[in-house]
Formats: structure tokens, C-alpha cells, sequence
């Protein structure tokens, strides 16, 4: 049988070898439960994190003694308490909430050009041109970058020295809420770009003259044909800039002149500067429960549990 | 116990300061490492120790002024942990809590932060350090068991002014950062540290008021809210200093005076109300093996004698705690390296013990004033 | 509505972000080259001097490579993890599928100091304190939403009736997984990939947590040396920075071809 077998190419007996090892290891029979298997380690590694949340969740339960700065040793819930009721977290979170929206709709209104362009232009030059202006703020530490902007926005930076010339301003660009926003805005443009990308390339540029030469304007088009095919691309791109605005510390410290702090920069302080782990815990447990209640909530309304195929999707 | 008796006795140590700071004390153990030769050879040495330090001007004038002399005494390497104090401090804690050598021996911390970590019980005893023999009284901490961190110079949190936005000479008060020319041009630290002090006093109450009414702060602090005040740091200080962002701020004077070193135009000063006087200090973390901690504790003892502080604080131009240090030229009659009892009178001391019991409120309470 | 108003809007937009992205890189690669003291621009002057400095400077590289090999770990252990988890969201019908997809992107809704105090507590427990790898891992963990959303992004290019075709033409489960699911997917990989090791690379909140000077990442080492003065070595610093991250890229893109995968077909 020997001539018989070579007979074949490497590759397949390599090949069977794998699929006869992959059956023993994993049977037909179990196939149903293949996807949780492919699941598990991601689940691993994020369950790194979330033993992590069990000891924060149980440093939440007890309340800091000032005479030893270690937590108490009843359980209470004094530290939700405190998270809930102050009107200073209220603020803190209202803030963040409302500046996640705004941040998430403005990101993607930029985004998505800058995917589409990205992945439809025919030129290689500036494809890769464009791909390294996305990376290059990540390289920047971020009190350097917060540094560039002053020289850029500052009462005396590049903007306001130009628009002294037109007999305007200046004008207080840096230190507030807009800021803020804004500088949020330009970092997570990068992540959304990337999101939306290989959705974009998934779409098939026929699909789209197919729609053109039907009589839509581009407009129409892009309403009816590209978003909607791109939208499991962009309801990614929005669940990871909501998300990431919502926890976001750097920016409010950098570029909010201090009075415009995130939940994040509450839960530094408790952390870092009045040594209370408690306090900075429930802080932590009430900003994962809400944004993830955020999440759940997006993508029941969405309907696509599935980021795929919404033909797939069944919950 | 109550805060009035914390601040009797604490005025009681202000004074002990007086007497050792006046007093003209003799210099002893320069050189020597102290404790018994013979036992110090026993000791195998590390090849290193990592002491947190503060970045910039601050690690350099700690390398050139004790940790290069201390490296060729011994032969121990010293390495520099520029982790932040209140970064490293749950790093230290945690290595302590689960039973790990600590990532640092030796912290470099401000006295208040180091308090917390000695009520928490994570320092190690320094009361055997022969060089705190010479040491001013105002080493040794109030209120605690021992010698749990000694402290290692004092510091003042000035007004510090760029030179433009005062043509007609420096601002006597700090209620001129109430001016409205400077609304949008006012920066304090972002946990409102230094000016609580300076706040009660100048929103009409005496530093004897504090723990026990705040209310003056508070007041000041909202009428200071409406000027729009920046929140920030030590980098973004020089940065606004420099971009023309702001005017005045409240600052720990060393950074206003590497800021002028580096041609910003800042200049800076002690109000009439006075200024916060506050110190740093050295303490060793527990868990270290037995022998690394006798070197780390010839570290500390070496920064506290006479060479290591002149070295290390000259550049920093900061009043150490042994007796007879040189002040720096440019620092002669300036109100922020005090050297006289008339000095300190202008300054405003709160004790370690009060700020740590009500730092997380003052904190809270100063976060609503200004996130509002 | 001609094509002309289309790459109007559309150049107007990408313009706009453009500027935004690269302006404060601009100016802190023009600040690096002052031959004064302080970080300003337009430099005061034109010099070399800084980048003179921070090359000699051995913990500056020792930091750099560090980095470098956080960032490959970090990617290393996403590939899979991410890759998979992507695949499964795009292609099966699970159960629990939104409470899977709330819990995997538990990285993102947990602030980056909650993620680190945590793991600082169980690496700590665990003895991986001092090592290098763990923060490796750890930069995965805080990130891997990023990968397995880009793969499922990529998913509507996997056509279901492909997969089917080859299983009916006999092909089995692991061929066809390497053959038709993998390289549709690959676009989502390439993007998913290159986010984690740049993210990696750059990463310094958590590592601030999880390192100790011995073994400093760039990014917590340029951290914390800012104290009083932002010096334009730091500038210089992150120019370097870019520059090398630039030839990864290249380098990269001649390996794998990064114009095939982002370019619509």
C-alpha cells in the first residue's frame, strides 16, 4: 500500500493526522458544545479580571478604619452608600455617562469616512499612509500629548496666536468639559477606525455600483447599502468607544484642567490619594454594573446579539 | 483625644524644632556608617537596593548627594523607583498583606502618606539609627509608637506668581486669587493640598480652627471656584506657567524654583496669612530579608547625617533636620527655607495626625467645591 | 449628489481627523529638535541633543526592549483566544450568547485601575509579581475585546453556504476551518492583532501596577520620570518611539501584506 499513500500531497496526511487527532479529542458527538470549547479561553483570560472584581467586591463591603488604614472587619454596606448618595459621584457620573454618548456618536460620524476611504482607496501609498496617522497618538505618552495640545490650543498656542491676527479671541480652547470631549473623540477615533474596517472591507464594492447604477446617489447608497452591511462593524466600534469613554481616566486628568473628572479619576482618588479601597471598590462594582447594564441593554435594542450574521442571531 | 490637644502638643514639637534649630549642635558620625563594625561585616551585602524617589531634580540631587556617596562606602548599588508616592503605596501594601518582599526598601514619601502606611503597621522601626542622635526634634514623628519614618527635610507650599501678571510687586495675600483679573488663571495641586491651611486663614479663621471648623476653607474655596481655577500637578504647573495659562498657583516651592532655573519666568512667595510648612520623610517597608534591611537602614542613616542632608538638600534648596546646614544662596531670607523661630512663626503647621484623620473628608469636601 | 460632493464630504471628514490625529505628534517631533531646555514650539533653535541623550541612555533601551517583549506576549496570547471567541460570535448559534458578550467585554467596562489593582492583588498571590510575562498577559486581558470584536466585525465576509460547500465536498472540520473560515476571518485578525501590540506596547496604567524597577516598561519609565518639567528628552523619547513603531509596521506589512487585508476586495 505504500506507493498508494504517497500517492498523496504531505499536506493531507498531515491533514488527516490533525482531523483524526481533533475527532479523538473532541468527538462528533460533543460537537454541540464546540463553540464553548472555542469560547474557553478567552473566557479564561478574562477571568483573570474578574477574580480580580472578587477581591474588589469584597474590599466594597468593608469600610476603612482610620486608626489602622485597613478595612474593617464587619461587612456593611456603608461604601455603596456613601458611592450612591454623594452628590459629588452623582455629578462625577452624570458627566461620564453623557460624555460616553456624545463621545460614541461623534466617533463614529468620523470613523466611518475614514474606515471607507481607508479600505476603498486604490492607492496603497495612502492606505498606509492613513493606517500609520491612526497609530501615531497611541506613541505619544499621554501627559506629552496633553503638552502638544497646549502648544496647539493653548491661550497663547498656535490657534489663538492665528486668530489674533483675524483681531479674535483668545479663546479658552483647553481646560473644560469640550476638551475634554474632544480629546476623547481623537483617541478612540483610531479604535473605531478599526472596528469598522474589516466590516467595510466585507462589503463588496459591486454592491455598491450595483446600487449606483440603479439610480441612488451616493447618499442613498451609503444609507440604505454600505451602513446597514457595515453595522455589525459599527455596533462594535460603538460598544468598544462607549465603553472605553465611560472608564476612561487620562483625558478628564490631562485635558480637564481637574474639574472635569470621569468616574475612573473618582475611583483613582480613593485608590491612590485618600488610601480608601473600599470606597474606591463600590466606586468600581457601581461603574461595571452600569455599563455593563449599558451593553445589555444596547445590544437587546440593536438585536443582533450577533456581531455576524443577523440571520444567525436567535436571542 | 481630642484635635486641640493634638494641636497643643504638636506646637509643643514646633517648638522642640526651635530649640534644636537654633542650637548650635555638634557633628558627629560624618562618615562612619555607626552601629558596630564588626556586625556590619557580618552582614552580607546586597548587590542593590531600590529607593522611590520623586522624578526630575528631585532623584538627582538624591543620587549626587547620598545614593552615589552611599554606593561607594558600601558597594551596594542604589536603583530609583520613580513610581509616584501615593502609586507605590498599594504596590507596598499588597507585598506586605501577602507575605512578599516589597518592591522598594526604601520610600521616599511625604509624611502624610507615610503615616497611613505606619498606622497600617507595614514600617519597620528606625529607632536604632545612630545618626538620630543629631538629628532636630522634628525627625522623629509625633504620635506614633517608635521610630516608624523619620522625616527629612520641611517644605513650603508658596504662591508662586509669573513675574508679568504682578508689575507692581508680588501679591501680599491669598485672597488676591480672588482678583478678578485672574479668573481662568488660578492653579492649586488637584487634592487641594497646601491650601487648606492658607484657605481657613484667609476666609476669615485661625489655624487654631482646624479639624474643628473648616467652614472658612470652604467658603474660601467656593469664592475661589468662581474664578475657574486649573487643577493639576507639578509638570502641568511649569507647562501653564510657561504657556502663559496662568498667573498664580500654589506650589511646593523646590518646583517654582526649578521652573525659574529652567527660565520661566516665576517668581514666588510666602502671603501674610502664611503657608502651609509640611515635611517628607524616609521609611523602610516590612518584609525585607534581615540583612538587606540592616543596609537599607545604613541608607536612611547616611541621608540623615550632616554630609548626606547638605548634599542632597542644596540642590533642592530645602531646610534639612540636622543642625548647621548651608542654605542655598538664592534661598538666604526667603520665607520658604525658614531657619529662624520668626520664620516658622509665619508658616502654617498642621500636624501629620490631623491631616491623615481628615484627609478623605477635606478631600470629599473640596472635590464638591470644585467638580460642581 | 455626484461623486464629486461624495469625495468632498468624505475628504472633508478624513481631513478633519487627520489633523486632529497627527497635530500634537507634529509639534512634539518639532519641540524634540529645540536646543533649548524646555519643550516649546516653534524649538528654540535646532539641535540633535536630546536624541544624543536618550540614545546613550542603556535604561531607555533596556525599557524599550521590555516593552517590545510585553507587546509580543500580549499578542501572542490574544491570537487564539481572540480569534476563536471572534468566530464563534460570527458563525454559531449559542446559548447565553449576550451574557457571553457582557462578560467578555468585561475589559472594557472595568476601569483600567480596577483591572489593575485586581491583578495586582492575584499575581501578587499567585508569585508572578517580578516577572515580565505576567504583564504580558495581563495587557491581553485588558484588551482582548479588541480582538475578538475585530474578528467578529470581519464575519460578514464568512459566507455560511461556503462553510457548508466544503463540508459537503467532505472537506472535514479542521480543514475546513483552516481553508474557508480562517482566511475570511483573516482581515479581523490582521486589524485585532496589530491594535494588541501596539496597545501593548504603549500600555502604562495597569503595568504601573504589575511592574517594579527592575523591570520598567518605556511607557510607565516615561511616566514617571515627568515630575516638575516636561524635558524635551521625552519628546525625543516618543519620537523614537514612533519611529521604531513605524518600521514594525513596515516590517510587518512586508511580512503579511497589510494592504491585502484592509483593502476591499
Amino acid at each position: 500500500m505504500r506507493h498508494y499513500s504517497t500517492a498523496y500531497p504531505l499536506s493531507w496526511r498531515i491533514f488527516d493526522a490533525v482531523e483524526a487527532l481533533a475527532k479523538r479529542v473532541w468527538p462528533a458527538r460533543f460537537a454541540p458544545w464546540l463553540p464553548y470549547l472555542l469560547l474557553l479561553p478567552a473566557l479564561l483570560v478574562t477571568g483573570l479580571l474578574v477574580i480580580g472584581l472578587i477581591e474588589i467586591a469584597d474590599s466594597s463591603l468593608h469600610v476603612l478604619d482610620k486608626a489602622t488604614f485597613r478595612s474593617s472587619e464587619s461587612y456593611s454596606l456603608e461604601n455603596f452608600e456613601r458611592a450612591l448618595t454623594a452628590s459629588l459621584f452623582r455629578n462625577i457620573g452624570l458627566r461620564s455617562f453623557l460624555g460616553a454618548i456624545l463621545v460614541t456618536a461623534v466617533t463614529l460620524v468620523l470613523a466611518f469616512p475614514y474606515a471607507y476611504v481607508l479600505v476603498r482607496t486604490e492607492s496603497p501609498i495612502l492606505r498606509k499612509l492613513l493606517l500609520i496617522v491612526l497609530f501615531l497618538p497611541f506613541f505619544i505618552g499621554q501627559v506629552v500629548r496633553a503638552y502638544g495640545w497646549l502648544i496647539i490650543l493653548g491661550n497663547e498656542g498656535i490657534l489663538n496666536t492665528s486668530l489674533s491676527f483675524l483681531g479674535i479671541g483668545p479663546f479658552r480652547l483647553l481646560f473644560n468639559y469640550w476638551a475634554v470631549l474632544f480629546g476623547l473623540v481623537q483617541t478612540m477615533i483610531p479604535f473605531a477606525v478599526l472596528m469598522l474596517a474589516p466590516a467595510l472591507t466585507a462589503i463588496p464594492k459591486e454592491t455598491e455600483r450595483a446600487a449606483e447604477s440603479l439610480g441612488a446617489n451616493w447618499i442613498r447608497t451609503f444609507q440604505y447599502v454600505v451602513i446597514p452591511l457595515a453595522r455589525p462593524g459599527m455596533v462594535g466600534a460603538a460598544i468598544v468607544v462607549f465603553t472605553l469613554t465611560l472608564t476612561d481616566f487620562a483625558i478628564p486628568a490631562v485635558l480637564g484642567g481637574g474639574s472635569n473628572d470621569f468616574i475612573a479619576n473618582a475611583i483613582y482618588d480613593q485608590f491612590f490619594r485618600t488610601s480608601d479601597a473600599g470606597l474606591g471598590s463600590a466606586l468600581t462594582l457601581l461603574l461595571i454594573i452600569a455599563g455593563s447594564a449599558a451593553v445589555g441593554v444596547a445590544l437587546l435594542l440593536v438585536g443582533i446579539g450577533t456581531l455576524g450574521l443577523a440571520g444567525h442571531d436567535d436571542d | 483625644m481630642t484635635g486641640i490637644n493634638q494641636i497643643a502638643r504638636y506646637k509643643l514639637s514646633r517648638r522642640r524644632f526651635l530649640e534644636g534649630a537654633t542650637a548650635a549642635g555638634s557633628v558627629a558620625g560624618i562618615s562612619t556608617l555607626g552601629l558596630g563594625q564588626a556586625w556590619a561585616d557580618e552582614q552580607p551585602k546586597p548587590a542593590e537596593i531600590v529607593v522611590r524617589a520623586w522624578g526630575g531634580v528631585w532623584v538627582e540631587s538624591l543620587k549626587a548627594g547620598v545614593s552615589d556617596p552611599f554606593t561607594q562606602m558600601t558597594g551596594i548599588a542604589v536603583r530609583h523607583d520613580l513610581t509616584e508616592d501615593n502609586e507605590i503605596q498599594p504596590k507596598v501594601w499588597a507585598a506586605v498583606d501577602q507575605g512578599r518582599v516589597p518592591p522598594i526598601n526604601i520610600n521616599w514619601d511625604t509624611t502624610i502618606n507615610a503615616t497611613k502606611s505606619a498606622l497600617r503597621g507595614v514600617t519597620e522601626d528606625l529607632s536604632d539609627l545612630p545618626n538620630l542622635a543629631n538629628v532636630l526634634p522634628v525627625a522623629k514623628p509625633e504620635g506614633l509608637e517608635g521610630v516608624p519614618l523619620v522625616n527629612v527635610y520641611a517644605y513650603v507650599y508658596v504662591l508662586a506668581y509669573r513675574n508679568e501678571a504682578f508689575p507692581s510687586g508680588a501679591p501680599t495675600s491669598w485672597n488676591d486669587l480672588l482678583d478678578p483679573r485672574f479668573k481662568g488663571r488660578v492653579a492649586l495641586y488637584n487634592d487641594g493640598i497646601g491650601m487648606h491651611a492658607p484657605a481657613v486663614v484667609a476666609g476669615g479663621g485661625k489655624l487654631a480652627d482646624i479639624p474643628a471648623n473648616m467652614q472658612p476653607a470652604w467658603d474660601y474655596f467656593s469664592k475661589l471656584k468662581a474664578q475657574n481655577p486649573l487643577l493639576g500637578e507639578d509638570p502641568d504647573f511649569t507647562a501653564w506657567f510657561q504657556k502663559g495659562e496662568i498667573d498664580v498657583a500654589c506650589t511646593i516651592s523646590s518646583n517654582a524654583r526649578e521652573a525659574k532655573k529652567n527660565g520661566i519666568p516665576v517668581a514666588w512667595t510666602v502671603p501674610k496669612e502664611g503657608a502651609t510648612l509640611d515635611t517628607d520623610c524616609l521609611w523602610i517597608p516590612k518584609g525585607l530579608p534581615a540583612a538587606d534591611l540592616y543596609w537599607t537602614k545604613q541608607y536612611v542613616n547616611y541621608a540623615i547625617g550632616q554630609a548626606g542632608q547638605q548634599a542632597w538638600l542644596g540642590p533642592l534648596g530645602l531646610p534639612g533636620v540636622v543642625p548647621g546646614l548651608t542654605p542655598p544662596e538664592d534661598l538666604v531670607g526667603d520665607l520658604s527655607y525658614p531657619t529662624t523661630s520668626d520664620d516658622l512663626a509665619k508658616l502654617l503647621q498642621v500636624s501629620p495626625k490631623i491631616q491623615v484623620e481628615h484627609q478623605s473628608e477635606w478631600f470629599a469636601k473640596f472635590k464638591e467645591i470644585m467638580q460642581g | 449628489m455626484t461623486d464629486r460632493s461624495k469625495a468632498v464630504v468624505l475628504w472633508l471628514l478624513v481631513g478633519f481627523s487627520v489633523v486632529t490625529l497627527s497635530a500634537p505628534t507634529a509639534v512634539i517631533i518639532g519641540a524634540s529638535l529645540t536646543s533649548g531646555k524646555i519643550v516649546t514650539f516653534p524649538p528654540d533653535g535646532l539641535s540633535l541633543q536630546w536624541y544624543a541623550q536618550i540614545l546613550g541612555a542603556f535604561d531607555l533601551r533596556a525599557a524599550f526592549l521590555r516593552s517590545l517583549y510585553v507587546a509580543t506576549v500580549c499578542t501572542l496570547i490574544a491570537l487564539p483566544c481572540g480569534t476563536l471567541a471572534g468566530i464563534v460570535f460570527a458563525k454559531h448559534r449559542i446559548r447565553f450568547r449576550k451574557g457571553i458578550q457582557v462578560y467578555l467585554l468585561l475589559p472594557f467596562t472595568i476601569p483600567l485601575i480596577g483591572s489593575g489593582v485586581g491583578l495586582m492583588l492575584v499575581f501578587g498571590a499567585g508569585g508572578l509579581l517580578g516577572s515580565l510575562w505576567p504583564v504580558g498577559l495581563a495587557c491581553c486581558a485588558i484588551n482582548l475585546p479588541f480582538m475578538i470584536w475585530a474578528v467578529a466585525g470581519s464575519a460578514n465576509a464568512l459566507d455560511p453556504d461556503l462553510e457548508k460547500a466544503a463540508a459537503n465536498c467532505g472537506a472535514p472540520p479542521v480543514q475546513t476551518f483552516l481553508t474557508v473560515t480562517l482566511p475570511a476571518v483573516m482581515p479581523g485578525v490582521i486589524t485585532g492583532a496589530l491594535l494588541m501590540f501596539i496597545l501593548a506596547l504603549n500600555e502604562f496604567l495597569v503595568s504601573l501596577l504589575l511592574v517594579d524597577s527592575r523591570i520598567v516598561t518605556l511607557p510607565v519609565l516615561i511616566y514617571n520620570s515627568i515630575r516638575s518639567i516636561i524635558t524635551p528628552d521625552l519628546a525625543a523619547i516618543s519620537v523614537v518611539f514612533v519611529v521604531v513603531a513605524a518600521m514594525v509596521i513596515a516590517i510587518l506589512d512586508r511580512l503579511v501584506g497589510l494592504d491585502i487585508f484592509l483593502k476591499s476586495k
